[in-house]
């Protein structure tokens, strides 16, 4: 077989921007602390910070993972970015894995030690070497545990992926936009900085805008609510951006009768621990939001149309905070399943005569088991539902994966890999795309707009509030 | 950084379509930004009275400010704003009034 010349690598060559950093540090945020939010310091020796970290947080699947991979190469077709750069050998998610696989042969395996040349063993030298390895887990992967369905050996390459994030945030190597939410999660408690009285009176617009609606002053967006039945939890961009969802949960969760309330605090269901890899900001986040349901002794938890907010506060935050589920969590595509099932609400598919096909959100339906469901609701709501292929568990990812979003200088690359994504979707034939997830929709917006697709994208809410029947 | 260019002004945009120095804008800088980045042909009052207050917020506070604040100040509901800025309050209008990519899940 005739090898192919590899092109020049995607790999960005994007230096450490600390700006951020340094302005928390001549502030002196609160956050900065050992144990929460760390910054880069170049006269520390972060190398060996790193490798000491790595030796600590091996967990028992991570050295399945570090060990298991045979090189086979079956991980390649599953990657959107190899897929769409098929000469570029550094796109495979192999090649990714095998950036800390190798730390971990030279200083942890025994292979490393006794035949280093033939594992590759290697180790980072300086802080350079860091960065590029920041360049390769942050920039050229979003995450989305694609090729882990697909590794016949079970090696989880996001996992990989996540820990080795989660060890170059512990030395402050990662991109300024990861920085930057972070730091406004761990001081605000909510990624987008909102304020208690700006989360409040939005909540309050809202409600006034749904009285006006209803005509009558039984609708409500009730806050601090005890003994409720649903606790409602959402993104933050819901709140300081585009309102309009919590609007469409109210009038649903109305319609219904449902006794609900949002938290005054704990409201953020997000969660950049997933994506930076830290475990302490997972747990912190993870673990407002498990508390509020307790002080309010709410029956059940209900996440808004988010990802990365259902991974995290469904199964991963439990882990994180190490917290007893005391009450059951679940996404708001569930609550509104059960209505339709319960006859509850009632809805009216002719509201929604476009073509609508579904993209699963990888967070949900790879890492959070929810496929089945979202499908169900759909298409009871809309007339023409229509899958695109693959589909469920094996969908692309939006591109914007990962957090990826956050981090601009990685943009060039996700647009272009994002062409996979772009024939995916024209195939469809489909007017909107509906997805459950917030990054998704900016995701899938991006290349919407990059690669000039006649679409719209909506959420499962937005269909299922646009279709009510409201009672007479 | 790549550039955006019309009427012989180039201006310098990150990967994202955000101004790369937010003090560099100006009126024509936002008309850049709202036809290429955004698509609209024209500016009207009603754009450039979302875009001034937002301009004005983020030179005031560093960020930018809470939809709610927005309708509030202009008195639009919020329907009309997404009429007005088809990307959105984010990445439509504080990108045309030349703020830095609002930070987290946008």
């Amino acid at each position: 077989m005739k090898r192919r010349k590899a092109a020049v690598s995607g790999i960005a060559d994007a230096p450490l921007d600390t700006r951020s950093q340094e302005r928390a540090r001549l502030d002196r945020i609160p956050s900065l602390a050992p144990d929460r939010l760390q910054t880069y310091d170049a006269s520390a020796d972060n190398v060996g910070r790193f490798l000491r970290l790595l030796g600590e947080r091996i967990t028992r699947p991570l050295a399945v993972s570090l060990t298991a991979c045979v090189h086979c190469g079956l991980c390649a077709d599953s990657c959107h970015y190899f897929l769409a750069r098929p000469d570029d050998p550094t796109m495979t998610p192999v090649y990714k894995a095998d950036q800390i696989r190798r730390i971990f042969k030279r200083h942890l395996d025994w292979t490393g030690r006794v035949v280093p040349w033939w594992v590759h063993a290697g180790s980072p030298q300086n802080d350079e070497d860091l960065n590029r390895l920041k360049n390769i887990v942050f920039g050229t992967c979003s995450a989305c545990r694609r090729c882990t369905l697909n590794c016949p050996m079970g090696v989880d390459t996001g996992l990989l992926v996540r820990f080795t994030r989660g060890l170059l945030t512990e030395v402050g190597i990662v991109p300024e936009g990861v920085f930057n939410v972070s730091r406004d999660q761990w001081e605000t408690g909510n990624q987008m900085a909102v304020t208690e009285e700006e989360y409040l009176e939005t909540l309050q617009w809202m409600e006034d805008e749904l009285r006006t609606e209803f005509g009558t002053p039984e609708v409500d967006i009730p806050v601090d609510r005890p003994d409720c039945d649903v606790l409602y939890t959402i993104n933050p961009r819901e709140v300081k951006f585009d309102p309009r969802s919590i609007a469409n949960a109210a009038r649903v969760f109305f319609v219904a009768g449902e006794k609900w309330t949002l938290p005054k605090w704990g409201w953020d269901q997000t969660n950049f621990g997933l994506f930076s890899g830290d475990d302490k900001l997972g747990a912190y986040v993870a673990r407002n939001v498990y508390e509020a349901a307790e002080r309010l002794r709410a029956k059940r938890i209900v996440i808004s149309e988010c990802g990365h907010g259902y991974r995290s506060t469904r199964w991963e935050g439990y882990n994180w905070a190490g917290y007893d589920q005391k009450v059951p969590t679940e996404s708001v595509v569930v609550t509104l399943q059960r209505y339709l099932r319960e006859g509850r609400i009632r809805v009216d598919p002719a509201r929604n005569p476009d073509p609508v096909t579904f993209h699963d959100s990888c967070n949900i339906a790879r890492s959070g088991d929810l496929v089945e469901e979202p499908r169900w609701v759909l298409r009871r709501v809309v007339t023409d539902f229509r899958e695109m292929h693959p589909n469920r568990r094996e969908n692309l990812c939006c591109t914007g994966g990962g957090g990826l979003l956050s981090m601009a200088e990685y943009r060039p690359l996700r647009l272009e890999v994002a062409k996979i994504k772009a024939e995916q979707l024209k195939a469809t034939g489909a007017k909107l795309v509906c997805t459950m997830c917030h990054n998704c929709i900016d995701g899938l917006t991006d290349v919407i707009k990059h690669y000039k697709l006649e679409m719209k994208v909506v959420q499962v809410l937005d269909l299922v509030s646009n279709a009510l029947v409201i009672p007479e | 950084m790549p550039f955006i260019e019309k009427d012989g002004r180039k201006i310098e945009v990150n990967e994202e379509g955000f101004l790369a120095r937010p003090g560099e804008w100006d009126e024509q800088a936002a008309g850049i930004l709202a036809k290429i980045e955004e698509g609209l042909d024209e500016m009207t009052a009603e754009h450039w009275a979302v875009v001034n207050y937002i301009r004005g917020y983020y030179l005031e506070k560093g960020l930018a400010p809470m939809v709610r604040k927005i309708c509030q100040t202009t008195g639009f509901p919020l329907k009309h704003i997404y009429e007005l800025f088809p990307s959105g309050p984010a990445k439509g209008a504080c990108k045309v009034a030349g703020l830095p990519k609002p930070d987290g899940c946008v």
